[in-house]
């Protein structure tokens, strides 16, 4: 093994590093329902998207769990905010897995896409709901700081029913 | 007078619900809540309304070619819409003739065959027995061409809405939808060529209470949609504001609860949304291909209507009893599968005639309040979550839809009015609960 490669390797863990970590720190903001400090970790345009019924749809011509660019967003978060969000009232009580984390097509100066998977465990009502699925994130590098530009998530039964899905996935 | 209930309601054994226990449950302004928690009367609701009445199945449009198939459930039946060879849609029970399985098990596709795993029967897209496996061993006695998939007694439609009814002979579709027909129309004619398309995916859902809670309600935005109201407050044309300017759900508002007998009803915008036509019809042109869209609307309706139907966004707010809904841009289908537990999938349709911007926008309305993420779908189910857990209490068992019974009144076309957050139509819809539960 040439020097080069090691050297090569190294930069790629220490990428994969700083990925997985912010990873968790969102999912940790997620879970708590610290619902400003997550949308802190979004840049100014974004893309939040959760397909209804298939993974490979158009989100223009099919309907989406979620389909939410930055002003949508927002309502959302100011909504939960609200005193009167009664579907989170109680909160969803969370913990989550993230993992197999693979970087896709990223670069450590501008960033890149990158493929996880994950399992939600949610305690409502006395309720225990597993939810699961697959994620993919475009994260850009923004004054230095890894941020969130788009986040599709696909849910391991989003073509089955499902309940009240109002914390953060 | 209640005698009879506070009877039953004690007895743990097995409970008869004669015509005079049955009558007993609903009171002119009251409901025993029973109706909504008893597992005997759902299984009674199964027999005596979702075996006679008419029930929606699917949009035309959801099999717009032969061999094209749509499943859906029909009280407990579980049901195949497919557009058969001869190019004809049918609603065929999907349950093997032989010895019972289901032949599909695919919720939606295109086939020209269902083949039952079990023993190779097959049947072809009209439901005819086409193979049957090892065919020398049944002699003569057996009538193949009887031996289709079986066809739910009647199939109709209206304006591409495909109802069925397992009841052989009973009322016309026509007389089911009664004034009812005339609200579908507003949502077809959100098209200025009159097509809808119910293709644009669907939202499903289900929560732990009763299949009548989804109902109709006119109350409840202002105190469980606070949230949402807050919401709307900082952008009026986002999401849900764009269809609900001012406060429609003032009671000094032009707005209307509606009951058109048979369970059928609907939350009345029309008059007040109209008011709005000027901001609103400024806010479609703001969408590429808006101002196409209402000149083709003028065109294909004349100003008036035009102007009434562009006001409302195609959303006649209507609940047909007992399965369907049409809100906003979406079908919603409701099915019930245990005293306290509900499904219901919300199918979005797009307008023909118009741009892909327009009903894409349209979608994205639609995800802003409905479906399991939604702003307001999520309040509603967990609100109906706590009714039926509160209901399990029944030291005083009845439930109060007086509202408004003082001031509603017959309008010329005989359904009943009242105001926005009247309980017009839970009496209705308990009205002909009552009716079909009671019928021999």
């Amino acid at each position: 093994m040439s020097s080069s490669m090691n050297k090569a390797s190294l930069s790629d863990w220490q990428m994969l590093r700083e990925v997985e970590l912010f990873l968790f720190h969102e999912a940790e903001l997620a879970d708590g329902n610290q619902y400003e400090d997550w949308l802190e970790l979004w840049t100014a345009d974004l893309l939040y998207w959760v397909p209804s019924n298939d993974d490979n749809l158009d989100p223009q011509k099919k309907i989406s769990i979620i389909y939410d660019r930055r002003a949508q967003l927002e309502d959302r978060i100011f909504r939960l905010g609200t005193k009167h969000a009664y579907a989170q009232r109680p909160q969803s009580r969370l913990t989550r897995l993230v993992s197999n984390i693979v970087l896709d097509d990223f670069d450590t100066e501008s960033g890149g896409w990158v493929s996880s998977r994950f399992v939600v465990v949610e305690l409502r009502n006395h309720v225990q709901t597993l939810w699961s699925g697959r994620m993919r994130h475009k994260l850009v590098r923004e004054d230095g700081k890894l941020r969130i530009n788009e986040k599709h998530v696909f849910l391991l039964n989003n073509d089955t029913p499902v309940g009240n899905m109002t914390f953060i996935i | 007078m209640n005698q009879h209930i506070i009877q039953t309601s004690n007895f743990s054994g097995k409970t008869h619900w004669d015509k005079a226990a049955l009558a007993s449950l609903i009171e002119a302004g009251r409901i025993h809540s029973r109706v909504y928690t008893d597992p005997e009367l759902f299984e009674l609701e199964l027999d005596r309304i979702f075996s006679t009445s008419w029930l929606f199945v699917g949009h035309q449009s959801e099999v717009p070619s032969p061999g094209d198939f749509q499943t859906r459930v029909l009280g407990r039946t579980s049901v195949i819409m497919v557009r058969g060879k001869d190019k004809g849609v049918r609603v065929l029970v999907n349950r093997c003739r032989h010895r019972g399985a289901q032949v599909c098990e695919t919720e939606t596709g295109n086939t020209k065959f269902f083949r039952c795993w079990y023993h190779g029967w097959v049947y072809d897209t009209n439901g005819d027995l086409a193979e049957q496996t090892g065919d020398e061993a049944y002699d003569d006695s057996m009538d193949r061409k009887a031996m289709g998939l079986t066809p739910v007694p009647r199939v109709e439609n209206y304006r591409g809405f495909v109802f069925a009814s397992f009841a052989r002979e009973g009322e016309t579709l026509t007389e089911f939808l009664g004034g009812a027909a005339a609200i579908i129309d507003l949502m077809v004619d959100a098209s200025p060529t009159g097509e809808l398309y119910a293709d644009g995916g669907s939202h499903k859902t289900e929560y732990r209470g009763n299949w009548k809670l989804v109902g109709m309600d006119g109350y409840h935005p202002l105190h469980l949609h606070a949230s949402v109201m807050e919401t709307i407050h900082r952008d009026p044309d986002s999401g849900i504001g764009s269809t609900h300017r001012s406060n429609p759900f003032d009671d000094t508002a032009a707005t209307y609860t509606r009951d058109f007998g048979h369970g059928h009803s609907m939350l009345d915008f029309r008059e007040h949304r109209i008011k709005h036509y000027e901001q609103h019809s400024e806010f479609i042109k703001k969408t590429s291909g808006g101002a196409e869209y209402i000149d083709a609307m003028h065109k294909a309706h004349g100003e008036e209507r035009a102007r009434m139907l562009l006001s409302i966004s195609g959303d006649p707010h209507l609940g047909l009893f007992p399965n369907v809904q049409l809100i906003h841009n979406q079908i919603r289908i409701v099915t019930p599968l245990a005293a306290d537990h509900t499904q219901v999938e919300m199918i979005a349709v797009r307008l023909g005639g118009v741009s892909d911007e327009i009903n894409a926008n349209r979608l994205r309305h639609h995800e802003s309040f409905y479906g399991p993420a939604g702003a307001g779908s999520p309040d509603d189910t967990e609100v109906f979550e706590r009714v039926q857990r509160g209901m399990q209490a029944e030291l005083n068992p009845w439930l109060d839809v007086s509202r408004g019974m003082a001031r509603e009144f017959t309008d010329v076309d005989g359904s009943t009015v009242g105001r926005i957050s009247d309980e017009v139509p839970q009496r209705g819809i308990f009205r002909h609960w009552i009716k079909l539960m009671t019928q021999s």
